[in-house]
């Protein structure tokens, strides 16, 4: 489903975010990126769905090149492909209905887009939604009025409400209180048992990469250090992966 | 900073008080002498003679339409010229010569415009309502572009992510960040306006401040108190109406 082949990923100023990254998930895989920051989890994920463009190597994802693909065809990529921001990046002064309908965008005729008149399928979708992911009843409410938990679960839903193949989470949970980590990790993992989406998603938390993820991928100053199961992530390797950090 | 540049500093404000002080004859007394007159000034205009309440409303409904259509066009003007003028969006060599342009439209006030666009388009309305467009615009595409430059780019790039076009990227993920914001500075120029409007009346250009001036000229001071009360009531009530819904907006 995503192949990632010598990636390499140099910002303006010198700073090396990705090194010789070569990597393979399957469909249906649920993967966790553990790495500490500026390790290069969020510019590997951002390579994956284009916003981000590497400086060598590439990325495929389910067949298509995202490396190098723009206009109609990026976009065309992107449709299938769930993107989910640590700071959720809702449009605050917007309905929750309104943010979740942006997932609709490539579903529904250009110009109805464009001024509001969503069909009302579209709409009972991302109703539907949104009580899936537990905001039903919700969705006349200014997104800003809630809290962040369930703004991040509007984006969740926003994401799915694309129907896409792959769901891409940056951190999730990391501008969330601990309790609420765990259901926002329940979700990720019931849209990838229930739905059959490819997910991954970076965390700054060794544990819940051991709790949930069934895949875990180490990065650290841009190159794979692990890439196995939970159970076989020995202290060792977690030591290599984060060894340094926060001295 | 050093403390003596400190103490350099204050005493150059206060030397350059004291000299401007005394070249506008800044005098308390002339002030105490001066109040039997106010006072004289403010007992002619009671009690105000209100049978020129039909020429005070016609004066207030033109200075409110000024003040409307002046805004309206002001906005549609701002809008492209905002988006040169922010640096988030505009390239340079547009950037800066938009600013500088706005800039010089800015430093020239709206009643020196009526006294322009009264020698070019002759009295009346109508050259209010370009003096007023001839700065308002000006400054509403400043305000506007201040708007565009402090975006959150965040939303703007999770719309993006979702596979939209550019135009759906514009209109999910950028107006509404700024639409309430251009609303909430546009009601706040109007505001301003129907008192810049006011006054346009006085050098010719419509509105309100013709009466004003021209009952004062008669020496007839009821009547002109009269028309004063109208324009403070038009005032309050538009301030009133405007700060509400500017604070709905936000």
């Amino acid at each position: 489903m995503i192949r990632v082949r010598g990636l390499r990923k140099e910002y303006p100023g010198g700073t090396l975010a990705l090194e010789r990254v070569d990597l393979d998930i399957a469909a249906g895989e649920f993967v966790a990126l553990i790495g500490p920051s500026g390790a290069g989890k969020s510019s590997l994920l951002r390579c994956v769905n284009g916003l981000v463009e590497p400086t060598a190597g590439g990325v495929e994802v389910d067949g298509q090149p995202v490396t190098g693909a723009t206009g109609e065809t990026l976009r065309r990529i992107r449709a299938r492909i769930g993107f989910v921001f640590q700071q959720f990046h809702l449009l605050k002064r917007l309905s929750v209905l309104e943010n979740a309908l942006i997932g609709r965008l490539t579903h529904v005729p250009h110009a109805r887009s464009l001024v509001g008149w969503f069909p009302a399928a579209d709409i009972a979708k991302a109703r539907a939604t949104l009580a899936r992911v537990g905001l039903g009843g919700l969705g006349d409410r200014r997104a800003d009025t809630l809290s962040g938990g369930q703004q991040q679960r509007v984006a969740i839903a926003r994401a799915l409400l694309q129907e896409p193949r792959v769901l891409l989470a940056d951190e999730p949970m990391a501008s969330l209180d601990p309790a609420l980590a765990s259901t926002v990790m329940e979700l990720l993992e019931s849209i990838n048992r229930e739905d059959g989406i490819t997910v991954v998603t970076s965390l700054h938390v060794l544990e819940l990469a051991r709790a949930y993820g069934r895949r875990v991928i180490g990065l650290r100053d841009g190159r794979v250090v692990y890439d196995g199961p939970p159970e076989q992530l020995s202290a060792a390797a977690a030591a290599r992966i984060f060894s340094g950090v926060g001295q | 900073m050093t403390r003596g540049g400190r103490w350099a500093g204050w005493a150059a404000i206060v030397g350059l008080f004291l000299w401007s002080a005394s070249a506008t004859e800044l005098s308390l007394y002339r002030v105490v002498e001066g109040v039997p007159f106010m006072l004289d000034f403010l007992r002619r205009m009671v009690p105000p003679d209100f049978s020129v309440m039909g020429n005070a409303l016609t004066g207030a409904m033109q200075t409110l339409q000024i003040a409307v259509v002046g805004t309206g066009v002001s906005a549609l003007l701002a809008l492209p010229l905002s988006f040169a003028a922010a640096r988030n969006v505009a390239p340079p060599w547009l950037f800066y010569g938009s600013r500088s342009v706005l800039n010089v439209f800015r430093a020239v006030d709206t009643l020196v415009y009526a006294l322009f666009f009264v020698a070019a388009v002759g009295l009346g309305p109508f050259p209010g309502v370009l003096a007023v467009v001839a700065y308002t615009a000006t400054v509403l595409a400043k305000l506007y572009s201040e708007a565009i430059e402090a975006i959150d780019p965040g939303p703007v790039e999770a719309v993006a992510a979702a596979g939209a076009t550019a135009l759906q990227v514009l209109r999910w993920g950028v107006l509404p960040q700024l639409v309430p914001q251009f609303l909430s500075f546009t009601l706040y120029r109007f505001e301003t306006n129907i008192r810049a409007a006011a006054i346009l009346g006085f050098v010719g250009a419509g509105g309100i401040g013709f009466y004003i001036q021209t009952y004062l000229r008669m020496l007839n001071y009821p009547a002109a108190s009269a028309v004063l009360l109208v324009l403070v009531a038009l005032v309050m009530l538009v301030d009133f109406a405007s700060s509400r819904i500017r604070a709905r907006l936000v």
